[in-house]
């Protein structure tokens, strides 16, 4: 008895790892996931912690979707408080930036680029500058209000699956299915349509069928904004698997909450409000299949739910997925840190899914805060270690904003002082037009997830070559090759131009090349060759990457 | 004389090509990091041109022609230089290439449908899993990837719009796309413009890359990697900017391959083949004659007659032959049966293929068709026995090689067929 007594005592201090462990609800969960990342790392070399200008710049890629002005990285670099960053992060998640970057976030991973509307955008800023609830969002989409003015652009999440695609092709049902499948309960059983997956055990034919008769038995309502209806689903799903032809029937069922029975109800009596055509009333079935997806679906009792968004804002933060790929959770495929997903997702539901809270914590972990870079000569740790910050791509939209903040054109064009970057984007043609072809440039085709760093042939020559980019990088009075261009002194020029593109100060390597490439040249061909300079770190990885 | 001998490329174990090569830091980079067969693939200097006529030519105004018989049309046939095959009077010239060619006519497939036929063909048709496979550009943009030249592996010549179409790629990825030359014309922003100068770039360029690689110092490289990757593409793309300049062409060459679109395209084709392309696609489109199907071919035939042969001529004077296979077919033939319109309809059920170069056996005429060529009467051919025997062609194993979707291992080509012996060498 004793033995086990002082077992117990041993394994507490073991798993504390903090002194306020004694209350448990007290230990923050960034010091949880650095306990668990960590002892997975075991004695593998760490990265140090990244400097001031690393974490400056990736935190606001992060949580405002742009790189710091040159005034916002110099005040954070001259900064002498100790609890600067987070004090930095705190301001983010309360700032205007964040709205506007969870819009565009979340606007690429779920619609991935099939489209625009301006409803679903004003749904999506909703959502994120009020930091509704996750699952109150996903209910949202997964069951449309049409009543509700702000919420109900978020049938566009559904409509925009619905369109036909040509003359000869079907609207695709079915990969509406395996969207929600994969967006919200990180399961594409894509592949369980015709019959049970055939490498996956645990994606079921009947799973697919279960959800799959939800959509069928909805349509997508024409109108000014997007909306849908249902009809009166009376009698469960009849299917064979194209393998055995063996004929099934299932009931509905939802990913991770299992299988639900169908209400009927006599003829007459299937609405609590009947629907009226003469007043455009849609009418409330009593048995509503998308209300019962919804509720069911996004639920904090749904382990899948929880789980997959836990995952996919791990993902964002951490450059990797604790699962990959992110729609890929099945039990031949476990995650790398299973205990970690297990808390995530648990204390983001028990946090009534704050995105803000979760991506607050995320950031202030070690974890998000080692350098990207490794001293010494030893192999590079892999990145499921997390014992190296790990690159991550920037959005075609994290792009855009940055070129604009490092070339300096929005202090060029800027006429208010107190003005948006959106505002200064939409009151002047060509930046709106140069975002335009920034998004065509730089975004996946159409149905294409946006996870992996994929850089393009078509992106290359379009930042070599045209000439609206070229423009940016003309000493034009205000912008940032202008301001180089009155600067005699090389060491300084070097440092307002690196921070103001790649935001840290050069190296002394990084200011002889500038010195030398700048010496005895003529007005005109300094001015040139500090273009190329703004040019040339604006095209690096340096800038393309968020590290 | 061809030198290309497929066998010597056979593998002796089973080998995988990653779809998500290498691990999680590979995925998504552009390709540039394959496992060992796709090394093995990536230094072959096989290359591969395929002849599209969109819409379905007809077999019977061309490889197959029934003359004298119910569904036979007006035109005639011709003798060819092999003896006792005869194709369409619409062929003269090609049928005095006869000889270099192999033609199957015992196609026989499944999909009479367009906007279903032509991805069905392009894709080989593989069995159905749930995936969709990539067009056989894509395909070999994966399994072979760039030539030496560092030239994108999968270039498609049409008429219209160009871009970068990312869906011939299937569950391959958008980066095995084909880069498409809209009526021939170069790439969005390959031009420099005038106001840099050569120098300058070279100077801006040298700066890029040393700043690269000051940041991928003791970072992982594979970003930085797959980011100086597209740059060296781009780069090396402007190099033969000269190829998109039909101004500098020998009168000589156009006059032979015609000023047509085709012949324009298919000359295009040649030079980017001898750039070092590995894979071109040429199409034509507007085959579909369900009306006016005699007269369509009496002008249609004469094109693709003219410059086909313009460009078998010069692959044997160069060479090439021994080292690029050249396919012409379409996503199926047309009925035998002339519908009221005096056109042919859609017709999977008995067509034509033809092919030379790189592995092929020269001067071979594979299958039979029935006397008014409503079916096959020889053994039947379906579009995987043909994406076998060209992967064969070209050095690939698709009996063994496969691709990884995932943790999903996919068949290169249909699992259920084979390459057609008769038509290698």
């Amino acid at each position: 008895m004793r033995q086990l007594l002082v077992l117990l005592v041993a394994c507490l201090v073991v798993a504390a790892g903090s002194p306020n462990r004694a209350h448990t609800a007290e230990v923050s969960l960034h010091e949880v996931i650095d306990r668990l990342v960590e002892s997975q790392a075991g004695k593998r070399s760490m990265a140090p912690p990244a400097d001031d200008a690393e974490f400056v710049r990736r935190v606001m890629l992060d949580l405002a979707g742009r790189i710091p002005t040159v005034d916002e990285a110099r005040r954070f670099l001259d900064d002498t408080s100790a609890n600067k960053r987070n004090a930095l992060i705190e301001s983010l998640l309360a700032g205007d930036d964040y709205a506007r970057r969870m819009q565009e976030l979340f606007n690429a991973m779920l619609m991935e680029r099939r489209g625009e509307h301006a409803e679903w955008t004003k749904f999506l800023r909703h959502a994120f500058a009020e930091n509704l609830p996750w699952d109150r969002v996903a209910r949202a989409m997964l069951s449309p209000d049409a009543a509700d003015e702000n919420l109900r652009g978020a049938a566009y999440f559904l409509t925009a699956r619905l369109t036909k695609e040509g003359a000869m092709a079907p609207v695709d049902v079915p990969g509406l299915t395996r969207d929600v499948g994969r967006l919200m309960a990180g399961v594409d059983f894509g592949c369980a349509q015709c019959h049970d997956h055939i490498s996956i055990e645990d994606y079921r034919q009947a799973d697919f069928q279960g959800l799959h008769m939800i959509f069928e038995n909805m349509q997508s309502r024409g109108g000014e904004f997007p909306a849908v209806t249902e009809k009166v689903m009376t009698k469960p799903r009849d299917f064979k698997s194209v393998f055995t032809g063996d004929p099934r029937t299932t009931p509905l069922r939802i990913p991770g909450a299992g299988e639900v029975a169908i209400q009927t109800f006599p003829k007459g009596e299937e609405y609590s409000v009947a629907p009226d055509r003469k007043t455009k009333t849609l009418g409330v079935l009593k048995f509503s299949p998308l209300r019962e997806l919804a509720n069911r679906l996004a639920n904090a009792k749904n382990p899948l739910f929880a789980r997959n968004i836990a995952n996919r804002l791990w993902f964002v933060m951490m450059g990797r997925g604790l699962v990959e790929p992110l729609d890929l959770f099945h039990s031949a495929n476990p995650p790398t840190h299973p205990e970690l997903l297990d808390r995530l997702a648990s204390e983001f539901a028990i946090h009534k899914f704050d995105i803000k809270w979760l991506l607050g914590q995320l950031a202030r972990t070690r974890c998000y805060q080692r350098s990207s870079r490794l001293p010494g000569d030893g192999p590079l740790p892999p990145a499921t270690s997390y014992a190296v910050a790990n690159q991550k791509r920037l959005s075609a939209e994290q792009l855009f904003w940055s070129t604009l903040i490092a070339t300096g054109e929005i202090d060029r064009v800027k006429k208010q002082t107190d003005a948006t970057l959106e505002q200064v984007v939409a009151d002047t043609d060509p930046l709106g037009e140069l975002q335009k072809q920034f998004l065509k440039t730089f975004s996946n085709p159409p149905k294409e997830p946006e996870v992996d760093f994929a850089p393009t042939v078509k992106g290359a020559l379009y930042l070599m070559h045209d000439q609206a980019v070229l423009d940016l990088l003309k000493a034009r009075p205000g912008n940032l090759v202008a301001r180089l261009a009155t600067e005699p002194d090389p060491r300084k020029l070097s440092g307002a131009l690196f921070l103001a593109v790649v935001s840290r100060r050069p190296t002394p390597e990084d200011v002889e090349v500038v010195t030398k490439l700048l010496e005895n040249k003529t007005r005109t061909a300094r001015a040139e060759a500090i273009g190329h300079l703004a040019w040339a770190l604006l095209a690096s990885t340096e800038f393309w990457v968020n590290h | 004389m061809n030198h290309c001998r497929s066998w010597e490329h056979d593998w002796s174990r089973r080998r995988l090509l990653g779809a998500v090569a290498g691990g999680v830091g590979a995925a998504g980079l552009g390709g540039m990091l394959q496992p060992a067969v796709a090394e093995e693939m990536a230094r072959s200097d096989k290359q591969i041109l395929l002849i599209w006529l969109d819409g379905g030519m007809s077999q019977l105004e061309s490889w197959d022609p029934k003359p004298n018989t119910p569904f036979g049309g007006p035109f005639r046939s011709i003798p060819t230089t092999l003896p006792g095959i005869h194709v369409s009077e619409l062929m003269p010239k090609l049928s005095q290439q006869m000889k270099r060619l192999a033609v199957v006519r015992s196609m026989k497939t499944e999909d009479a449908n367009h906007s279903s036929g032509v991805p069905k063909i392009l894709r080989g048709q593989p069995r159905n899993r749930g995936v969709t496979y990539p067009y056989l550009g894509s395909a070999v943009a994966k399994l072979m990837g760039p030539t030496e030249s560092g030239l994108p592996p999968y270039v498609w010549v049409k008429p219209g719009n160009g871009g970068f179409i990312s869906k011939h790629a299937g569950f391959l990825g958008a980066r095995y796309g084909a880069l498409a030359l809209g009526d021939g014309k170069p790439p969005a922003n390959l031009v420099r413009p005038d106001s840099i100068s050569s120098a300058a770039d070279e100077a801006r360029q040298e700066l890029r890359r040393r700043f690269n690689r000051q940041f991928a110092d003791r970072r992982r490289g594979d970003f930085n990697e797959a980011n100086s990757h597209v740059y060296d593409v781009a780069e090396t793309l402007m190099k033969h900017v000269e190829l998109f300049d039909e101004t500098k062409l020998p009168e000589k060459d156009r006059r032979r391959y015609g000023t047509h679109d085709l012949g324009r395209h298919a000359l295009l084709a040649r030079r980017l083949i001898e750039a070092g392309v590995r894979f071109v696609q040429v199409t034509s489109y507007g085959w579909d004659t369900h009306g006016d199907n005699f007269n369509s071919h009496a002008s249609r035939m004469p094109k693709v007659d003219q410059s086909v042969t313009a460009l078998i001529e010069d692959l044997y004077d160069r060479g090439l032959d021994e080292r690029v296979l050249v396919v012409m077919m379409a996503e199926f033939g047309r009925t035998p049966r002339i519908n009221g319109s005096v056109g042919r309809d859609h017709w999977p059920n008995a067509w034509s293929v033809a092919m030379a170069g790189c592995g092929i056996r020269p001067g071979t005429v594979v299958g039979e068709t029935l006397p008014d060529g409503t079916d096959v009467k020889t053994t039947p051919y379906d579009i995987g026995h043909m994406f076998h025997t060209w992967f064969s062609a070209v050095g690939l194993d698709s009996a063994e090689a496969q691709y990884m979707n995932g943790t999903q291992p996919l068949p290169i080509a249909h699992d259920d067929m084979h390459k057609v012996d008769e038509l290698l060498i």
